[in-house]
């Protein structure tokens, strides 16, 4: 089973974003709420402001007005009252408090509503500054005063500023902490994520500590117990599987003795088999196939306890498949077996391979209606030998139990193997690092796939030195330079 | 024929029907049932070839074979169970000269021990071969060494043999087997790779730098005639 690909610590990046939007949501609507109202306050009080001196100015304005060259008059009188510029349009003519001022500052809309007579005002600039610009008539002269309103201007902008900075702060912390605290939280959840990974890959002992008293602890302590169980569990069942290895290779060790004996007994007396009386020569003949028999079931088991012990080692050696596989069809007088190969040279061990093309293809036999096909193929990690059946094939819920010992897919079927045929040719190929398949389609046939992983770069035969011909007699050596 | 075969192996039954065997295929043997009363027996009286299990009560088929291996090239048959892959790389080592396992049939225990026979039968008329410092003398089977016998079993000296009549040509694990062991069939290499090592004990000056009989790696063994 493949573990999904969930990457680490997306959930601890979740709550992050959570917290981070909630606190910095809240912090923005804050900042936004009072920096507005501040300004409101402090845009309407300077506007109060230059209004309540305008009107006063205008007050005073036709005492002065009524004069000759009042315009000047009223200028210096009004730059004692306060700090602002003045305007007077008087006419054509208009007169300046200051050379920064001219009537062009006006704007044009302030001016309309002027000349109807309204007291009016407008922000506006003067160079870089802000200024509220107050209009007002007196009599038919306008006069436009300029308040400046830059420190207000200036106040807000650093209030503006330092809230922006205390936004990003909370917004900050706020992620912080959502990602401190989803630690804390998940912290467990990593534990118990990588504790079941361990026990996954064998590590039965795993366990996690129970540290809280909170719904991870009674968590990481039911986890506890099913770690516990399932140790039990594989330690009982491997203990039984371990058990009925020993049996297996005791049994078959202690057959040893007497087989030998019958085998070197049935083997003398089939020498003699013709001198025997014709009504005990029947009887002996059994004897003598069925000593034959008994001796490849025991050989079998011999060779599936070794396999078992792990005591095997491999004799590798450059190998040319496709002559090994024909070799060992000759040897074994399959008629009615087709190969198909192209040479192909490896390093392994020829006789493991032998054992298990042997034993495939003695299966396909067995189990086909005649006619078996042995093919010897390669891709580019693998030498492939597949070998395919025209018998009635294997039922889909059969399929994974035939490489099962003693299987039998039909069990009033008496087969001449000995049932472990397959069990050891797939061990084998394992311990050469290979590996064996088996595909079928009900009334098809069976195809099983041997699989050979090859590391050095295959070659083609020439190379191969007293590669076996098919006619069973050896090619002479070529010397390799 | 009518060579005379020691048989030392503790199941009577086995001993029995082995015996019978061999003394059908004509030739004259001797049974034990014990591996030190086996020893006895063998010093007691000349034999041809041993045929030796490994499994022996008071003293092992290894041991007796490296006792009679002291003073003795008779050709040595074990006769060993083949769980114990270790036993068979064992026996060679000890100077056994081929193993049969068991089960066995008898057509194969006879043409194991006939084969072993043949290659200890000597070789006629052929010319002494000099390598170097070391005379090989077929007629007698014999090799020496500035004027020294080097001790060799049968085996050996057939591989020394083979190897020297054509310097320099490499024969593969498989044609030794076919040439010294006269195994047509898929032998087992090992056999081989353990008696070039023994040999390379006994001829060369550094057997981990052999100067004489070299390996080809993944091909099989080269005799070089030394400058």
């Amino acid at each position: 089973m493949r573990r999904r690909a969930v990457p680490p610590g997306r959930l601890r990046r979740r709550l992050a974003i959570a917290f981070l939007l909630v606190g910095g949501l809240s912090a923005a609507v804050l900042a936004a709420g009072s920096y507005l109202l501040v300004r409101h306050n402090q845009l309407g009080d300077s506007v109060d402001t230059a209004l309540r001196q305008a009107r006063s100015n205008l007050e005073i304005a036709p005492t002065y007005l009524r004069r000759k060259d009042g315009e000047e008059k009223l200028l210096a009188a009004l730059e004692r009252r306060g700090e602002f510029e003045t305007i007077v349009v008087s006419g054509h003519r208009s007169f300046s408090s200051s050379f920064s001022v001219s009537p062009r500052a006006v704007p044009a809309d302030l001016r309309q509503l002027v000349a109807k007579g309204q007291l009016a005002w407008e922000r506006t600039r003067i160079g870089e500054e802000h200024v509220v610009a107050v209009g007002g008539r007196s009599g038919p002269t306008q006069l436009y005063f300029f308040f400046s309103e830059q420190d207000v201007w200036d106040e807000l902008g650093r209030l503006r500023a330092t809230l922006l900075a205390g936004l990003g702060l909370v917004a900050l912390l706020s992620a912080l902490t959502g990602a401190l605290l989803a630690r804390g939280l998940l912290a467990p959840v990593a534990r118990a994520s990588a504790a079941a990974r361990s026990l996954a890959e064998g590590l039965l002992e795993t366990r996690l500590p129970v540290e809280r008293a909170d719904e991870f602890g009674s968590w990481a302590a039911s986890f506890n117990e099913m770690a516990t169980a399932l140790e039990a569990k594989i330690e009982a069942l491997s203990q039984a599987e371990a058990r009925e290895r020993r049996f297996t290779a005791d049994v078959a060790h202690e057959l040893r003795t007497p087989l030998t004996a019958l085998v070197a007994e049935a083997s003398l007396l089939a020498e003699h088999l013709e001198r025997i009386p014709a009504e005990a020569r029947r009887p002996a003949e059994l004897l003598v196939s069925d000593v034959r028999r008994l001796r490849r079931l025991v050989d079998d088991l011999m060779e599936i306890s070794r396999l078992d012990s792990g005591a095997e080692s491999v004799l590798a050696e450059p190998v040319d498949l496709a002559a090994l596989v024909a070799s060992t069809v000759r040897a074994r007088g399959w008629d009615d077996v087709d190969v198909f190969a192209h040479p192909l040279v490896l390093t392994t061990d020829p006789r493991r391979v032998e054992r298990i093309v042997g034993n495939l293809i003695q299966n396909a036999v067995e189990h086909g209606r005649g006619h078996v096909t042995v093919r010897v193929e390669r891709d580019d990690r693998s030498a492939i030998v597949d070998v395919l059946n025209d018998g009635p094939g294997i039922p889909p819920e059969q399929l994974p139990h035939v490489f099962e010992r003693f299987y039998k897919s039909d069990p009033s079927r008496s087969s001449q193997g000995s049932g472990l045929g397959l069990a050891i040719a797939r061990e084998n190929a394992r311990l050469l690092g290979g590996d064996i398949s088996v595909r079928s389609t009900p009334g098809e046939g069976a195809r099983f796939t041997f699989r050979l992983p090859v590391t050095e770069p295959l070659r083609p035969s020439e190379d191969a030195v007293a590669a076996t011909q098919h006619d069973g007699t050896r090619q002479t050596e070529k010397e390799t330079s | 024929m009518n060579e005379r075969l020691l048989l030392v192996e503790d199941d009577a039954s086995i001993r029995e029907v082995a015996a019978l065997g061999l003394e059908q295929a004509g030739f004259r043997v001797t049974t034990s049932g014990d591996g030190r009363e086996g020893l006895l027996q063998f010093r007691r009286a000349p034999f041809d070839l041993v045929v030796l299990d490994v499994m022996l009560p008071s003293l092992d088929g290894f041991e007796v074979c490296r006792e009679i291996r002291r003073d003795s090239r008779v050709p040595i048959v074990m006769l060993s169970a083949r769980t114990d892959t270790v036993d068979i790389v064992v026996g060679l080592e000890l100077g056994a000269d081929d193993y049969v396992t068991k089960p066995f049939e008898l057509a194969e225990l006879v043409a194991r021990v006939k084969a072993a026979l043949r290659r200890s039968a000597g070789i006629q008329a052929e010319q002494i071969i000099e390598l170097g410092p070391i005379q090989i003398d077929p007629a007698a089977f014999r090799a020496h060494r500035g004027g020294e016998e080097i001790a060799l079993t049968a085996t050996e000296f057939r591989l020394l043999l083979e190897l020297a009549r054509r310097p320099g040509q490499v024969f593969t694990r498989e044609i030794l087997l076919e040439l010294v062991w006269n195994y047509e069939y898929l032998g087992d290499s090992r056999l081989v790779d353990v008696a070039v090592q023994r040999l390379r004990g006994k001829i060369e000056d550094d057997p981990a730098h052999p100067k004489l009989i070299k390996t080809v790696r993944g091909v099989g063994y080269r005799l070089d005639v030394p400058e």
